[in-house]
């Protein structure tokens, strides 16, 4: 009788699935032996994904998941000159270079198909799946000012004269930097002239950092006073290098940066690249990546010890808090801006 | 056989081989340059219009840094000239058994990573670094010396300064010792001995050095983006940076192709200037000969004389503090416990980083790909290289030159531009098998290098062996086997070890062409060092240094280094 009804049950279910599987194409199924490419940074980012995301679903599916480890610029350009015929399945990006790409049709917008997408804060969910936030703000050695760093404008006090580290542009850093210049002194993403104006202002600059190694080398050797950087992983520097380097909050907040996972278009293992996204949205890989490098959240449902909480962005109100920019115009501007910045402030 | 104009033929395979694997994405540069919309996704237009190039030499900034670029190129090859004669003396000069380890030395820059390499750099030149602390001894104020020319210039210097030790040593180690004996014993002092023997009869080498070098520099980017502090622009960060962050191709495309001019350029006129000052290569007389009024030269010449032991010596410890000091940090760090790479401050003792990279099989995984595919590229590289080394110098007809600088090309386009062309050709690259993929394309970047040391080589043979070998009978192929190739011993010996080397590190070009099949071991350390380098990068630098030396110890034993006969 029991088997009866459960084969009965089962017969209804398939027969009520059926369209639902032949509607969808077979880009919409796992089946064993996919193989999924995944362009992404080596180091911590290929530990973490490969033990929550990648070791998980080969061992449940079948399936094999391939790594191309490399640097943002090669990865996006790849996936640019591959439009349509992509040999990424999923790639990482940067919050404008996510946005742009979902323009340029390289990669696909979010879409509720990955489970874990409903827990985003709004703001993740534009440009792909945002897996972290990562926010850009002041970062500075307190044995080389005269007074804790507090606002923006603080970088154009008289103590930090010839001792500011600028990012270059057109990185995650120099942008925000750029942008919370612009800010500070009037201006915004549609008037970007006294950002330029009072940047060039600071020169001579100690130096120029162009990623967060080169500046924690800049620190190690005492070149300069206070830089740009994502807050993240210089409290990790600053944990276990370099004690003296303080991560700022300032009275204008910090600037807004993610990763973002995006699906590329055209991809023919989309239904897997939505489950790898989906583990990589998991509170539990959330969770490592916070212990491991501070990186913030980007879903709401998990939480951590009070010790760890203090330093990650956390809640509504914190993500609401991070300034966010109109990042259309940002890349829109962005050749004219990188000329300019070449020109007047580096060069 | 003398400069017979069917010599010519033997260059054939090496231009097949560029033919099939570099006229393509050198094709795609050319025709991106030519492009009149930097549109990136705009089609391909086959109408050439000029307005990339126009915008290039329209802006001030782009001509100065063009300019600046060449500069430091040729500056970048001076300074290694100086560095490097002394050391490839001392290197000639080393007893047998010390050779490898002589050599080890000289190829320590190119085993380490280069942004271990330039954290090197900044502790020494850093307010607080090493040469601010000597000249604060000395009562000088604090410098910074960083993040300027001087800065890429060092760093330059320090990569490329093997290359043109390597390309001297094979060419001092041939010369005959007798001419220098017979000069002392006319009355010359070691001064002029060098100066009027040793160095007239090493330029082919030089010139080799001179061609390396100065392609190389005027090509690099990464370390001018590391120690210049973004204050010092260079054509290939141009490159990088309207090519890859702003996706503008075509300028991008014009730009490397500008260089690839100014390259060309370049590298005809070092061979001419070459050819002009060592007329007894081509059997003609002198054009002019520089000579001093008696009462000027009595006083130069021991002025010379006198300073010649110190400068010399001088030279050799600066060159080799400077080939070695990366060295001191890499092995310092494999062992220090501190989470990321960092030269600043010794955290305390840890065997991990060994164990990290040992026992991880991905590492060693990448690492057996990146040595199977070096050994590949350099066994072809030298199957096509050594022809046509002989094609350049044996082969009598116009515009030898021309086709030297042809070959060279390779050398002459920015990395980073040979990366753009094969986006533009990557659903062809992928159709291929990816080993030969990859193999085709370091084959194309690692052969121009061996050509350049070899032709200096070949050139270096002594023709009246042959002859007198072909007078007793012997046939061609035995001749060839009994008596060019031991002649050619070290050359080819250290051609190769340059050529695994080069493979072996390939990173700027790698990265584009790495799919999920095929990975190497220097685009795994890039990837890390995009995020954060760790100190395996370390462990392994001092890994492949340890082999290096082990690897120069067996080919030692198999294809001596010297000439022993000539001793």
């Amino acid at each position: 009788m029991s088997i009866q009804t459960s084969r009965r049950a089962l017969l209804a279910a398939a027969a009520l699935a059926a369209p639902a599987i032949w509607g969808r194409d077979a880009v919409a199924q796992i089946r064993r032996g996919d193989e999924l490419t995944v362009g992404i940074w080596g180091g911590a980012q290929e530990r973490i994904t490969r033990q929550f995301c990648a070791t998980p679903l080969e061992r449940q599916h079948g399936v094999k998941i391939n790594y191309v480890l490399g640097g943002t610029p090669e990865r996006r350009a790849r996936a640019y000159a591959e439009r349509g015929r992509p040999s990424f399945d999923l790639l990482y990006l940067n919050i404008f270079e996510s946005r742009q790409a979902v323009k340029d049709g390289v990669t696909m917008a979010s879409s509720a198909n990955v489970p874990n997408f409903a827990n985003l804060y709004d703001i993740a969910k534009i440009g792909g799946y945002a897996v972290a936030f990562n926010p850009v703000t002041i970062v500075y050695d307190r044995r080389k000012v005269a007074a804790p760093m507090t606002s923006w404008r603080d970088f154009w006090r008289d103590d930090l004269k010839g001792k500011v580290i600028w990012p270059t542009y057109p990185g995650a850093q120099g942008t925000s930097a750029l942008l919370m210049a612009a800010k500070v002194w009037g201006g915004s993403e549609s008037n970007i002239d006294p950002a330029f104006t009072n940047i060039a202002r600071l020169r001579p600059f100690a130096a120029i950092q162009g990623s967060q190694d080169q500046l924690y080398g800049m620190f190690d050797q005492d070149v300069g006073a206070a830089s740009v950087e994502f807050g993240s992983f210089t409290r990790k520097y600053a944990e276990t290098r370099n004690p003296n380097i303080v991560i700022a909050d300032p009275t204008e907040g910090q600037a807004i940066a993610t990763n973002v996972a995006c699906i590329t278009t055209g991809t023919r293992n989309q239904a897997l690249a939505e489950a790898f996204v989906n583990l990589h949205l998991s509170p539990e890989c959330q969770a490592a990546y916070a212990e491991e490098i501070y990186y913030s959240p980007t879903i709401k449902n998990v939480s951590f010890a009070p010790e760890l909480a203090a330093k990650l962005i956390l809640g509504e109100a914190a993500v609401n808090k991070l300034v966010d920019f109109n990042w259309d115009l940002v890349i829109a501007n962005q050749p004219r801006w990188s000329s300019r910045f070449t020109r007047e402030i580096a060069g | 056989m003398n400069s017979s104009p069917r010599a010519g033929w033997l260059a054939l395979p090496y231009g097949l081989w560029l033919l099939a694997a570099f006229a393509a994405p050198l094709g795609a540069v050319a025709l991106l340059s030519v492009q009149e919309s930097s549109e990136m996704f705009a089609p391909l237009s086959l109408l050439p219009s000029g307005a990339q190039y126009a915008e290039l030499l329209g802006d001030r900034f782009y001509v100065r840094v063009f300019l600046n670029t060449i500069w430091l190129g040729l500056g970048v090859a001076a300074a290694s000239t100086f560095l490097a004669y002394p050391l490839a003396l001392w290197l000639t000069r080393l007893p047998p058994r010390w050779k490898p380890v002589g050599f080890a030395v000289v190829l320590v820059p190119l085993l380490t990573n280069v942004v271990v390499r330039s954290l090197g750099i900044i502790l020494l030149l850093a307010p607080r670094g090493i040469v601010s602390g000597i000249g604060q001894f000395f009562g000088l104020p604090p410098s910074n010396l960083l993040f300027g020319w001087f800065a890429v210039g060092l760093a330059l210097t320090q990569v490329f300064l093997p290359y043109m030790v390597l390309a001297l040593y094979d060419v001092l180690d041939g010369q005959d010792k007798r001419l220098e004996e017979a000069a002392a014993g006319l009355g010359a002092g070691p001064a002029m001995r060098f100066l009027r023997v040793i160095l007239p009869l090493s330029l082919p080498g030089l010139r080799a050095g001179l061609t390396v070098t100065f392609l190389m520099a005027s090509t690099a980017y990464v370390s001018a983006t590391l120690v210049g502090g973004r204050k010092v622009w260079v054509s290939g960060m141009v490159v990088l940076k309207e090519g890859m962050e702003i996706l503008n191709y075509p300028l991008a495309a014009a730009l490397a192709m500008m260089m690839l001019g100014a390259s060309v350029v370049v590298t005809i006129l070092i061979g001419r200037a070459i050819g002009f000052l060592t007329p007894w290569v081509t059997g003609r007389a002198p054009r002019f000969r520089l000579s001093l009024p008696p009462g000027l030269r009595r006083p130069l010449v021991a002025v010379a004389e006198a300073a010649a032991p110190v400068v010399s010596r001088f030279l050799l410890a600066l060159a080799i503090g400077v080939l070695i000091f990366p060295l001191l940090l890499v092995a310092v760090a494999s062992v220090n416990d501190s989470p990321q790479a960092t030269v600043a401050q010794f955290v305390g003792f840890t065997w991990k980083w060994y164990g990290m990279v040992l026992q991880n099989e991905r590492y060693l995984s990448d690492a057996w790909v990146s040595v199977k595919l070096a050994l590949a590229c350099v066994a072809i590289s030298l199957a096509i290289a050594l022809p046509a080394s002989f094609a350049l110098v044996r082969a009598g007809f116009r515009g030898r030159e021309v086709l030297g600088a042809a070959l060279m090309l390779p050398l002459a386009l920015p990395g980073i531009a040979i990366g753009l062309g094969m986006l533009r050709l990557l659903q062809w690259f992928t159709a291929l098998p990816p080993f030969m993929g990859v193999l085709a394309v370091h084959v194309v970047l690692v052969a121009p290098f061996m050509l350049a040391l070899l032709r200096a080589s070949v050139a270096g043979l002594d023709r009246t062996l042959e002859e007198a070998a072909s007078g007793l009978g012997a046939p061609p192929a035995r001749v060839f086997r009994k008596v060019i190739l031991p002649q050619l011993g070290p050359g080819i010996a250290v051609a190769c070890v340059i050529g695994f080397l080069l493979s072996f590190g390939e990173v700027t070009v790698t990265a584009f062409l790495t799919t999920a099949r095929l990975q190497t071991l220097p685009v795994r350390i890039y990837a890390e060092s995009t995020f954060s380098l760790e100190n395996t990068v370390n462990a392994i630098s001092t890994i492949f240094i340890l082999m290096t030396v082990a690897m120069l110890i067996l080919v030692n034993r198999f294809m001596p280094l010297d000439r022993v006969w000539k001793r």
